[in-house]
């Protein structure tokens, strides 16, 4: 039996496309802890509500995909700061400032997490709803050996990497950018140089959240929205910040791509009913040969 | 210009400051000495608002900014420079510099004030496309200061200037300092270097045990056997001497 390249082809063009999605919601990941230095558990979660979101605005209103999607970003990166605002940031006070002390944040994060959920089941139920989108005016692509690529992925990859370019492009070259990056780096003199640090953290998250609802959007044509569909996500997206390197956001969108790809190779050659434990073997490996991660730095010392 | 008035502040529970008086007329070098941990830094983050007052009240031009976030107080023209020595590693030395103006939206002062910064330390043009995160400390040192200038400071904080380096470099930083003075910005300046710092400005504090021991004239402080004793030692004059140059 000969070795199918083709069929090998497909694998990896759709482990690279799902995976430029975990890269999405794992950059938020990086993003708020190289902001905030919190490790956001919720983020599954602001995926969920990004998708149900555009599910609403997409079925009840009756606007097209594509403004679905801009508006369920709004409207998420509005929740997210929202929650920022109201809970997490009491809790960064009592840690001297911005930054978190111990395990306050981690059990704050998971609780919301599951407020989340619960709020989600009581308004849009347990049930997965199929989030239908018309496409029709994106192209298949047809790659050579009969592979063909359906529009939600086209779409997928295509937004993905719209939206990493609009934020790479905003952090480093603009001026509120600048300063969301001074803000990563060192709070106190970012204050000092007259940066509105708390408006800026509110930036940080909103961004944040704004990227894992667009991810929540891309992925329920592919699959469905459900309430509960924001954990896995939560895990995946997680493997690849850490793969990639914790706090680094080329290696959040480097470790998305790599579980992607390496989950759906994992899936096709080994068993597909563990598709979803290949993310977390690869954690596991490149934790043992590269503790920090492919693009990480060392961990991260503060003064 | 600022006028700092009984302040208590610490961090948490912990009060460092207890009570502290202190004035800073416009124009001119006021030094605030005192040994490590007697709440020197400490003061300057309660000032520019990093950490919040207990008790007390602090003015600049007049106005109350105790309530204000450091953000507030930075764009009245109040500006310090941590003891951190922070620059941003990962930004080059210009960005470093055109992030100090960030508040700023006149560009043609802000080219200016690159341009006078630039001439105070010839060594940060040199370095320009460079990681700030390659330079010596000496050069940190004058990159956080020139970024301070950036932000077209009424009033520049200094904290340790001279920490960790060597005389030579320490001389030219101070002299840069005087100059920085003399086009206008009121300068205060926190140091251990006692000797020096009395040298550079007109007026002093000391600094114990958050309360200020000792106040007075700089020149009548270098000779008085209360600061001389805790503090002082080796030649005033030689340093003057190399100061004026
Ligand atoms: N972030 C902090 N949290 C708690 N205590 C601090 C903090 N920073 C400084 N201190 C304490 O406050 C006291 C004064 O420190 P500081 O103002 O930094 O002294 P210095 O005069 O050397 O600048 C010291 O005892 C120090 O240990
Ligand atoms: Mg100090």
């Amino acid at each position: 039996m000969g070795f199918d390249y083709n069929s090998l082809l497909a694998f990896i063009i759709f482990g690279v496309t799902i995976g430029v999605v975990y890269g999405i919601v794992a950059l938020g990941i990086s993003l708020i802890y190289s902001g905030l230095d919190i490790v956001h558990f919720a983020h599954g979660e602001m995926y969920m509500f990004g998708a149900f979101f555009g599910l609403v605005l997409a079925h009840n209103v009756g606007v097209p995909y594509p403004i679905a999607l801009i508006g369920a970003m709004v409207l998420t990166a509005l929740l997210g700061m929202a929650v920022e605002r109201v809970f997490y940031r009491r809790l960064t006070r009592a840690g001297g400032g911005y930054t978190v002390a111990g395990m306050g944040m981690i059990i704050c994060g998971f609780g919301m997490s599951v407020a989340l959920v619960n709020v989600a089941y009581f308004i849009w139920g347990a049930e997965a709803e199929p989030f239908r989108a018309n496409l029709d005016y994106i192209p298949r692509l047809s790659f050579p050996g009969d592979i063909e690529v359906p529009e939600s992925y086209v779409l997928t990859a295509i937004i993905s990497v719209a939206l990493m370019a609009a934020l790479h492009y905003f952090l480093r070259h603009t001026k509120t950018g600048l300063a969301v990056r001074a803000v990563a780096h060192n709070k106190d003199i970012a204050y000092l140089m007259g940066i509105n640090v708390p408006l800026m953290i509110s930036l940080i998250f909103g961004l944040a959240c704004g990227l894992a609802a667009a991810a929540g959007v891309l992925i329920g044509p592919m699959q469905s929205v459900q309430v509960e569909m924001g954990y896995l996500m939560l895990m995946k997206a997680f493997a690849a910040a850490v793969v990639g390197g914790f706090g680094s956001l080329p290696g959040a969108i480097l470790g998305g791509i790599m579980v992607g790809v390496f989950e759906n190779l994992g899936a096709a050659y080994i068993s597909p009913s563990h598709k979803d434990i290949y993310a977390f073997l690869l954690l596991i490996l490149v934790l043992m040969f590269k503790p920090s991660g492919l693009l990480g730095v060392e961990a991260k010392v503060k003064a | 210009m600022l006028q700092i008035n009984d302040v208590h502040a610490g961090y948490g529970n912990l009060k460092i400051l207890r009570g502290v008086n202190m004035q800073v007329p416009t124009g001119g070098i006021v030094t605030l000495l005192g040994g490590n941990g007697t709440g020197k830094s400490t003061l300057l983050k309660a000032v520019s608002g990093l950490i919040p007052l207990m008790e007390g009240e602090v003015l600049f031009d007049g106005v109350s900014i105790s309530k204000m976030k450091p953000h507030e107080r930075m764009r009245l023209g109040l500006v310090q420079v941590t003891q951190a020595k922070e620059a941003y590693p990962a930004m080059t030395v210009e960005e470093n510099l055109v992030l100090g103006a960030y508040t700023r939206r006149d560009r043609a002062g802000i080219l200016a004030d690159l341009e006078r910064v630039y001439e105070f330390f010839p060594v940060l043009r040199e370095r320009r496309k460079q990681l700030s995160g390659t330079l010596s400390g000496g050069e940190v040192q004058m990159l956080v200061i020139g970024r301070g200038l950036m932000a077209k400071p009424k009033m520049l904080m200094l904290d340790e200037p001279s920490a960790a380096l060597a005389p030579k470099v320490v001389l030219e930083i101070f002299a840069n300092i005087n100059r920085i003075a003399k086009t206008g910005v009121t300068i205060l300046v926190v140091e251990q270097n006692v000797r020096m710092a009395l040298i550079l400005a007109q007026y002093g504090y000391i600094i114990r045990d958050g309360v200020i021991m000792i106040e007075g004239e700089a020149k009548k402080l270098i000779s008085d056997p209360a600061v001389k004793e805790s503090f002082l030692g080796g030649s005033v004059a030689n340093t003057a001497k190399a100061l004026r140059n």
